[in-house]
């Protein structure tokens, strides 16, 4: 178990390596040739060829490219990300604020979609065919088609809008001014949970309703295969109730997949929410990543996708890990 | 195991004796047929899909003829003398832009903020989507399918640096890492493409790849290989027709999302470069021009064409799944 874990660690450095080169080549070497040079960037439209130098030898842009590339991982490793060509300031600075966006809006959507996939899932799975069962299917399925960058729009408008006009789905049954949602905007959980929490509702649904589908499915299937198991029906013959068998047997089952799964999606939803964030104008790492694009801002660019892709990584080091801890099978298998 | 009750001989050819008794069992493409023909969710999923290869191949031309409206052009009476655009199933306005014209030309989705016929639009949208996902999910099959075979064939150092690189390459954020490269190689059709089937190659090389190995070490295999039979044809005579069941299962998916990434890439202005009418590009400019306040069918005409484009890929890849399931019921 230590063994493989130490494997899999080492590959997850050697990725981060691999990706953190490939961000360098593509925004730092390849993008020099199509603009303005960094140092010119940095050193502003009105500075003269000297200043351009004097920079350019201050952030080391005179040495030979592979030396670059070290200068470029030394101060990855200290935390130096560089400094905005456009703010004006170190991009951590602006990275982890955006960070910390991002993670309430991915975390409390998670808590979302998995307190609508989990009971209807796995009543689904325990009673197929019946009449939730099928609504839940057909919920999920187009929950599932659904693109959230339509999504986001139609909910701002008809929750966030419409009812400070007085009208509830097309319905005027509320008074004109009322506020059921805000629109946009975030505040930090620090400043004020109440107001965070109440301004990240509308996205967090938002989000929540596509994963929420993707969920459903999965655990139906998960359950009805497990509930044909031999050892549930060795556990009702014993007398388990529907809810024992469930929550201990079935559930203590699933966990490892759903973990797995669960793990996955939110590293990935971690890397940038970017429909639900430029909608609801949430300040998080895909709103400031797209932001970052549109003004050819390449070292936010570059520490996006390196802070994105380490997330990714050690997201799924982790799931790897605990899905080792909590399924004792797949221990004994290397290569499983 | 419910299959073995088809292998038993129809009592009747006992009695019937001029046949043999054909005891042959129903090969796993037939009874997959059989079930999904059987299955009311994928013939509606099928007839939806069909509709939609009808409108994109000649529900554009034919809405432009009968309508008299192409796709591009702006028509100044279609919209009002403040600049919104007419609704549904109206007609035109007079000169001024503030009655009704009674014989005026009829748009029978409304019209864009720029006085462009929304139907129109929305049947020609249905080709840029269904052409950049089939030939994106292409790409991104002849890639993903020979890297994943050969990885799952040759194992060893072939195989590491192909599971590495599907493992890097899930690691980058694709929305992100999309719209840059977008923005570096600058916009167009086959670059959208190429975007698309690059995020995506990864998920058929790691299916395929996870086939393979389970599948070279079958008898089958290895006796194929006793008959002398040279790697070459082991992998596209034995191995290939291995992959296509879980293939085709993933295939349906990979469109529809990828109908969904190319009008990420158009809502974020880095897909089909406007005027060409696209599902993700009408959405944007309905809701970025903050139009979809006041006409919410700018923003329901496109965003409904997605999500039954979408309905119709995922109904039938579940159908698929199920009919190919050999756990799976009759």
């Amino acid at each position: 178990m230590i063994r493989l874990a130490g494997t899999r660690i080492l590959g997850a450095l050697a990725q981060i390596l691999v990706v953190t080169l490939l961000a360098w080549l593509l925004f730092y070497v390849i993008a020099r040739f199509t603009g303005a040079s960094p140092a010119q960037r940095i050193a502003g439209k009105t500075a003269s060829p000297a200043q351009i130098a004097l920079v350019a030898k201050n952030l080391g842009l005179n040495q030979p490219y592979w030396r670059q590339y070290f200068i470029f991982l030394g101060r990855l490793v200290r935390g130096n990300f560089g400094f905005s060509y456009v703010q004006q300031r170190p991009v951590s600075q602006i990275l982890w604020p955006a960070l910390r966006a991002t993670a309430s809006l991915v975390l409390g959507a998670a808590v979302v979609w998995l307190s609508i996939a989990i009971p209807v899932g796995s009543y689904g799975g325990l009673r197929p065919r019946s009449f939730g069962d099928v609504a839940g299917r057909v919920i999920a399925i187009v929950g599932m088609s659904i693109p959230v960058f339509w999504l986001a729009p139609v909910l701002s408008y008809q929750l966030g809008y419409e009812p400070t006009q007085g009208r509830l789905f097309g319905l005027p049954i509320l008074p004109v001014g009322t506020q059921l949602f805000p629109i946009t905007g975030y505040v930090d959980l620090g400043q004020n949970p109440v107001q965070w929490a109440y301004h990240l509702i509308l996205p967090w649904i938002t989000l929540a309703i596509g994963f929420a589908a993707v969920y459903i499915r999965f655990l139906r299937t998960l359950t009805a295969e497990q509930l044909a198991e031999d050892y549930t029906r060795t556990a009702r013959a014993k007398g388990a109730s529907t809810s024992r068998v469930l929550i201990r047997h079935v559930g203590r089952n699933v966990l490892p997949s759903l973990t797995v799964l669960l793990g996955a999606d939110v590293a990935t939803a971690l890397t940038g929410v970017f429909f639900v964030e430029t909608v609801y104008a949430i300040p998080g790492i895909g709103y400031v990543g797209l932001s970052a694009i549109e003004n050819l801002d390449y070292p936010v660019i570059t520490a996006v996708i390196i802070v994105a892709a380490v997330i990714a990584v050690v997201a799924n080091t982790i799931v790897d890990i605990a899905h080792m801890a909590l399924d004792p099978r797949i221990r004994h298998v290397p290569d499983a | 195991m419910a299959q073995r009750a088809e292998m038993t001989i129809d009592p009747r050819a006992e009695l019937d004796a001029s046949p043999p008794p054909v005891a042959r069992p129903a090969g796993l493409r037939a009874t997959a047929l059989r079930r999904l023909r059987h299955d009311p969710a994928s013939i509606f999923a099928f007839c939806l899909l069909v509709l939609l290869v009808l409108a994109a191949l000649i529900g554009g031309p034919l809405a432009a003829t009968l309508t008299g409206h192409s796709p591009d052009t702006q028509y100044p009476d279609a919209l009002h003398s403040d600049g919104l655009p007419i609704g549904f199933f109206s007609r035109t306005l007079n000169a001024a832009g503030t009655a009704t014209n009674p014989h005026g030309s009829l748009f029978i989705l409304g019209a864009d903020q720029l006085g462009r016929d929304q139907l129109v639009r929305v049947l020609y949208g249905a080709r840029i989507s269904l052409l950049v996902a089939t030939s994106a999910t292409a790409l991104a099959l002849v890639i993903g399918v020979s890297l994943g075979l050969l990885a799952g064939y040759l194992g060893g150092w072939v195989d590491a640096i192909v599971t590495r690189m599907t493992e890097t390459a899930m690691a980058f954020p694709n929305v992100l890492l999309g719209v840059g490269l977008a923005i570096v190689i600058g916009p167009g059709l086959l670059n959208v493409v190429i975007i698309i089937s690059l995020f995506t190659w990864y998920y058929p090389a790691r299916i395929v790849r996870s086939t393979t190995v389970a599948t070279k070490k079958m008898t089958f295999v290895a006796a194929a290989r006793a008959l002398g039979a040279r790697p070459r044809r082991l992998l596209l005579v034995h191995l290939l027709p291995q992959v296509w069941g879980p293939l085709l299962v993933y295939a349906t998916s990979i469109i529809a999302n990828n109908i969904i990434f190319e009008a990420g890439l158009s809502y974020l202005g880095v897909g089909v470069p406007p005027p060409t009418p696209s599902w993700g590009q009408m959405l944007s400019d309905a809701v970025t021009s903050g139009m979809y306040t006041t006409d919410i069918g700018l923003a329901l005409v496109p965003g409904l064409a997605l999500v039954i484009t979408m309905l119709g890929f995922n109904l039938l890849g579940d159908g698929i799944r199920d009919a190919l399931d050999p756990k799976g019921r009759r």
